[in-house]
């Protein structure tokens, strides 16, 4: 397999977030991974400390400047996430409209990291750039619910709703949309949450169709992070796959992201002893102890499809 | 039944670059496959190493560096088992580096640092000639493991090599002045096997409960490749980690491992650069990018393709 993609995302030294999360998997999957480090941090921002330094825009456009002047800015897929800064998204919307020039077929997979539990986590200005800017370029991206409700200024309390807020994500540019997590209530009981999906498609004939699917996951009693950015990456993964079948995507998807999370939290508890809630240097995701599930993952989530 | 998960930690402080296999980007993936903990701390960010037409991008700087290493510290998780440099331009950098190996010893006196002294090659220096004092006095001392080539072996022992005389001698040098293993990676020895070989040596210094030392000599007939690589040196010293981690007295196995992983590497990517080159057509730096993740089966499992030549066992009754 030939994939090339370029990953713009923080870079942690310790630890499993943006950069970090991504690259290993898409590598172990034999993508090529060219990354871009966005920030450079100790670990992430929910240990008791963090230093590091940020890239600036400027920056980010010095290393895109380099691939550009080696003939080399060929990509396959653009992968984001989480930023906290606007003229670096700005920066990036450039590049990615500049390497869909170079490839008309690029995919754009788009983590819209705004926030969650309905409050934002990035300054507020951020949110009129993936508006009006970022999501209509990307292909394929991954809302939470908050974040979904927040692009489309609609709320989700069932999934008709969820549906509908999905078309207008659709209407905004991403042929791919997957809603990571929501509070609508699972079928399944209350251990569990429900995430949906949607892919249009357009037949041989010119017509369009929407393929949308619904996966119960069973919830963790824990607060990973890097979880998301290891969803995006793995998103990317089995779409490219399985391009047509958003049902087999998702749920590759979500069973690789159970696997990681049950070996995480089995041997972070193990660390933290009984009775002990773990830390978050604990509750690093057990990246390179999972390749196996990374590269096969079995499948432990259903998707049914819905209308 | 379970087997145990390996749990080991490496500490990567080198290059980043945006695209291709050089310093952190050659040496993270392999040490993960192997199933290893990498903690990478990245010196530069290029768009791509400096061998290509154009290359743009960041340092880190000492200052930096330290920042970093702070966070690490303030949140206690400096422990690491493992520490792995490269490619170094700016001494008070260099400097930082061996400040934070004394301290992470300090919190691990069994940490292992990997040491790959770059300086320069074929007789010239293409680092700064500042950093020649350093290394000298100040990183070489540190390191358990080292991995000079021959013009680096001998400028940090001030000794040349013109025979296997030499190098046995210039590695014990190497030894007095630190590291427990040493691996001359590539030399102008002539190999018994032909021009179409080069000779690469190791040395392990094994200590005995009774205070006497021993040292395992190897030596090592290495294909040569028609091609200029990047990266390279990275990976072998990485993989020089991983394997001297499970053969850690049997440098032998280790070198073998090492050196075929590094065969495997190198010829399908060769044959991949020639290929999209086109015949007749010289590869071109972009195109001889290492086949890193393409060779993820050779680097969990390398077929041994060579034998290494133990040369002699030397007892010194050193104490």
């Amino acid at each position: 397999m030939e994939c090339r993609v370029l990953s713009i995302q923080s870079h942690v030294v310790r630890g499993y977030v943006g950069n970090k999360s991504a690259s290993f998997p898409l590598q172990v999957l034999g993508f090529e991974v060219d990354s871009i480090n966005s920030v450079q941090f100790s670990n992430h921002t929910g240990y008791s400390h963090w230093k590091g330094q940020v890239l600036t825009a400027d920056e980010l456009h010095v290393l895109y400047e380099g691939i550009k002047l080696n003939n080399v800015h060929h990509y396959d897929y653009v992968l984001t996430g989480y930023t906290r800064d606007t003229s670096f998204l700005e920066m990036v919307v450039d590049i990615v409209q500049e390497l869909k020039r170079a490839n008309p077929n690029l995919v754009y997979v788009c983590d819209p990291v705004l926030g969650d539990h309905g409050s934002m986590y990035v300054p507020q200005n951020l949110y009129p750039v993936y508006k009006n800017k970022v999501v209509p370029v990307a292909d394929i991206i991954t809302p939470n619910q908050f974040e979904a409700e927040l692009l489309t200024g609609k709320n989700i309390s069932t999934e008709k709703d969820a549906v509908e807020v999905m078309d207008l994500l659709h209407a905004m540019g991403p042929d791919t949309v997957v809603i990571t997590s929501s509070d609508l209530p699972p079928r399944l009981g209350d251990r569990f949450l429900v995430s949906l999906g949607s892919q249009r498609h357009v037949r041989p004939d010119g017509s369009r169709t929407t393929e949308r699917v619904r996966i119960e996951v069973p919830k963790v009693d824990a607060v990973f992070v890097g979880t998301g950015d290891l969803f995006a990456a793995m998103l990317l993964a089995w779409t490219h796959h399985y391009p047509n079948d958003l049902k087999t995507a998702c749920e590759k998807t979500f069973s690789v992201m159970h696997h990681v999370i049950r070996r995480t939290i089995s041997y972070a508890h193990e660390l933290a002893g009984p009775g002990r809630r773990p830390s978050p240097p604990q509750l690093e995701l057990r990246m390179v102890q999972s390749k196996a599930d990374i590269e096969d993952p079995a499948i432990v989530t259903e998707a049914t499809l819905i209308s | 039944m379970r087997t145990a998960v390996m749990e080991c930690r490496v500490l990567s402080i080198q290059s980043h670059v945006v695209r291709g296999y050089v310093g952190n980007k050659s040496a993270t993936f392999p040490l993960q496959v192997l199933g290893f903990e990498v903690d990478s701390i990245n010196s530069v960010q290029f768009s791509n190493h400096t061998g290509y037409a154009h290359w743009k991008g960041q340092v880190l700087t000492a200052e930096e560096l330290n920042v970093l290493y702070e966070g690490i510290k303030l949140n206690k998780v400096n422990h690491y088992d493992y520490i792995l440099t490269g490619y170094s331009r700016d001494t008070s950098f260099l400097e930082t580096v061996v400040d934070i190996i004394k301290e992470l010893k300090k919190a691990n006196p069994s940490l292992v640092y990997v040491c790959d002294p770059v300086m320069g090659d074929l007789g010239a220096m293409y680092v700064p000639e500042n950093l020649l004092p350093i290394y000298k006095n100040k990183v070489v001392p540190l390191a358990e493991i080292l991995t000079p080539n021959q013009f680096e072996a001998e400028l940090l022992t001030g000794r040349k090599i013109s025979t296997e005389d030499d190098a046995i001698k210039v590695m014990d040098l190497l030894h007095e002045m630190g590291p427990d293993t040493v691996v001359l990676t590539s030399t102008d020895l002539p190999s018994k096997r032909g021009d179409q070989f080069l000779v690469a040596l190791g040395s392990q210094k094994i200590r005995k409960p009774d205070g006497t030392s021993s040292s395992q000599k190897i030596c090592l007939d290495i294909p040569k490749v028609d091609a200029v690589f990047v990266g390279t040196g990275d990976l072998f010293a990485a993989m020089l980690l991983a394997w001297t981690h499970h053969h850690p007295n049997d440098l032998k196995t280790a070198c073998e491992k090492t050196v075929s992983v590094m065969h495997h590497v190198i010829k399908r990517t060769i044959t991949y650069a020639n290929g999209v080159a086109g015949p007749g057509n010289k590869p071109s730096p972009a195109q001889l990018e290492l086949r890193m993740v393409q060779s993820k089966a050779d680097i969990e499992n390398p077929a041994i393709v060579l034998e290494a030549k133990v040369l002699q066992k030397s007892l010194d009754q050193k104490r």
